[in-house]
């Protein structure tokens, strides 16, 4: 199986600090590999082992993003391909038409594994449009996927049940998170990863005569979400009861 | 705070210009796995809820012991004080897996330093992928670092030597496939690979110690214990000096360890200082609990640097004996006031609390084990006193 897995160099969303303003600060920001990105390299690493192949990594982004990369290579993916730009100075879309395009030069692959959606952005559009973009099935939000012959076998996690889908290879798919643990590489593996190949590609070369990129986002201001402090007072039997019909109120306790 | 800091970022930054990216890549890596994996049952593997020898296997597992060896058995050939740095992380995430990895490490340093090539193939590869285990076997009930003391013996006998006493207080006892056996021949103290299992080679009960209990330690005793000539290491009657170098190492590695134990027991103390309130206010807003964090920051600084001194001399192939007993002995008895302000920090609950208290009971064994102060300082102003008249 050619397997590609198109990651993101993101800003770790557990380290991001807010100015007094409410303005995330994004600059110095210490940054990682998107967090479900590593599901996603860690199941096409699964389905390599399995049916022998190419796992190759993809990625849009600044020179910071050769960190993404090599974490990738480090896991055990083959070799990489970088198209240098900031997907943050850009839509999803445009975003998405440069994968396709590296993905067409560099295709046909097998299969296009994604996760859900980025941890910094988290719209979860690219997936979908790169399906799209590529004229392939998609399937998304996938907790199992078993590969036989030339189709492919997949549980999608939706909110209250899991739907069984088989689609024919070639596939694009969205992983979420349950569906494995990422492996840690090993120390030799990082050491390594320095020498696996990763190919350079520009926007220009893969979209030639493009216009401008939209630029999507603006300004981001984080909210102040107020907690609701309900305190239940009295002996443990009565503020159990409340504490659970409070929850059923909310409809947060399951049907 | 992340295990491997942003502090020891710029270390690396200013010690190899031109590598530290790539040795931050290890660490942070490293940081990462001890983080996730080990951090979170330490509590458990202190109350022995949890055995040690997975997480360890695992740990060894990521490569942490192939750090600083030679390519040619697996290692990755980077600096010593890269594998310190590691074991300073290692000692935050879990002091008594720390503990057993050390000696783990430092027998395999051994070896690298002492061993005949074909014994190098034949153990290094295992050991520093941690396929196999490795125990130190020095000390014995009454004979610590005064080795020339020692009261095992081999023997030869035809084309085997035959091992004869005891050794005491003895890490990894019982869960080494290999031990590295000091004992005397007829040309003094001798080193010796012993392999497990082995029909002469029994242990004692685990010893129930004060800290350190994910470890185990016991007695080694060895009965007519016989190992082929060829796992002789070195040449018989040198004993004493390999263990010699080999405590130098490690004495720059225990230093590590503790500024470890210190760091957890700091960061446990910040944060516990920011929240607890006392007379209206939290109680890091008092100068006396000021002082206390202060100063454990200040030291903790201090000790870092000092063992990375060391480890730098040893890189650059100095005499380093005297900065690795400096290191230990500070560190060590830094770490103690810094568990120690810790529990007083901490009040009732840190007296109280396993989770809070077995750092100070973690860090109590290493101004003792692998030299205690009273020797090494021993040996620092000796050198001090000789060298300068």
């Amino acid at each position: 199986m050619k397997i590609a897995v198109c990651v993101k160099h993101a800003v770790d969303e557990t380290e991001l600090k807010v100015d007094s303003g409410g303005n995330p600060q994004l600059k110095g920001a210490p940054t990682k590999m998107s967090t479900f990105d590593k599901n996603a390299v860690e199941e096409a690493l699964r389905l390599k082992a399995a049916h022998q192949g190419e796992v190759v990594i993809l990625t849009v982004g600044t020179p910071e993003a050769k960190k993404t990369m090599k974490e990738a290579l480090a896991m055990g993916a083959d070799r990489g391909v970088l198209v240098s730009a900031d997907p943050m100075a850009m839509d999803t879309r445009r975003t998405s038409e440069l994968l396709a395009a590296a993905l067409k030069k560099g295709g046909p692959y097998d299969m296009i594994l994604c996760s859900e959606g980025s941890s910094d952005m988290y719209s979860g559009l690219v997936p979908p449009m790169l399906g799209e973009l590529l004229g392939l099935p998609y399937v998304g939000y996938v907790k199992k996927v078993d590969v036989s012959g030339q189709s492919a076998k997949v549980e999608r996690a939706l909110e209250d049940s899991v739907e069984v889908v088989e689609a024919p290879l070639p596939i694009v798919v969205s992983v979420v998170s349950e569906i494995n643990e990422p492996r840690y590489p090993t120390l030799i593996q990082i050491m390594q990863a320095g020498k696996k190949p990763v190919e350079d590609l520009t926007p220009e070369a893969l979209l030639p005569g493009a216009g401008p990129p939209v630029p999507l986002v603006k300004g981001m201001k984080a909210q102040a979400m107020a907690r609701k402090r309900v305190v239940f007072e009295g002996p443990p039997e009565e503020t159990a009861k409340k504490l659970i019909d409070a929850l059923a109120a909310e409809g947060v306790l399951p049907r | 705070m992340p295990i491997y800091s942003a502090e020891h970022r710029r270390l690396m930054e200013m010690f190899y210009p031109d590598h530290h990216q790539e040795y931050s890549e290890v660490l942070a890596s490293l940081g990462t796995f001890m983080e996730k994996e080990l951090l979170p049952i330490s509590p458990r593997i202190d109350t022995g809820e949890v055995k040690m020898g997975g997480p360890r296997k695992a740990l060894l597992k990521q490569g942490i012991c192939r750090i600083s060896f030679p390519e040619e058995y697996g290692g990755l050939g980077l600096p010593f004080s890269i594998y310190a740095l590691a074991i300073e992380m290692l000692g935050t995430a879990d002091a008594s897996t720390c503990l057993s990895v050390e000696i783990h490490n430092a027998v395999a340093e051994g070896l690298n330093l002492f061993a005949t090539e074909a014994q190098k193939r034949a153990h290094l590869p295992r050991l520093l992928s941690g396929e196999s285990l490795a125990s130190f076997t020095l000390t014995e009930p009454a004979s610590g670092s005064d080795a020339g003391t020692m009261a095992t013996t081999a023997e030869k006998k035809g084309g085997e030597y035959s091992i004869n006493g005891s050794k005491m207080f003895i890490t990894n006892a019982g869960d080494a496939d290999l031990y590295l056996v000091f004992a005397k021949t007829r040309k003094g103290p001798s080193c010796f690979i012993v392999e497990a299992p082995n029909p002469g080679l029994s242990f004692g009960e685990d010893l129930r110690k004060l800290g350190m209990r994910g470890s185990r330690t016991s007695e080694v005793i060895f009965s007519d214990c016989r190992v082929p000539e060829a796992d002789l290491v070195g040449e018989e009657g040198k004993g004493a000096d390999y263990a010699k170098e080999i405590l130098h190492g490690a004495r720059i590695i225990v230093a590590a360890l503790n500024v470890g134990i210190a760091q957890i027991a700091y960061e446990k103390s910040l944060s516990y200082a920011r929240q607890r309130k006392a007379f209206g206010k939290t109680i890091s807003e008092f100068q006396l609990i000021r002082e206390k964090i202060a100063d454990m920051k200040t030291e903790i600084g201090a000790a870092r640097l000092l063992y990375l001194y060391a480890s730098r001399i040893k890189e650059s192939g100095g005499d380093y004996s005297s900065e690795a007993s400096q290191a230990k002995v500070f560190s060590t008895e830094m770490s103690l006031r810094a568990c120690d302000s810790a529990i007083q920090i901490h009040g009732g609950y840190g007296y109280t609390t396993e989770e809070l208290h077995r750092h100070w009971r973690d860090a109590r064994l290493l101004t003792i084990g692998e030299g205690t102060s009273e020797v090494l300082r021993m040996l620092i102003a000796r050198r001090e006193l000789t060298m300068s008249r």
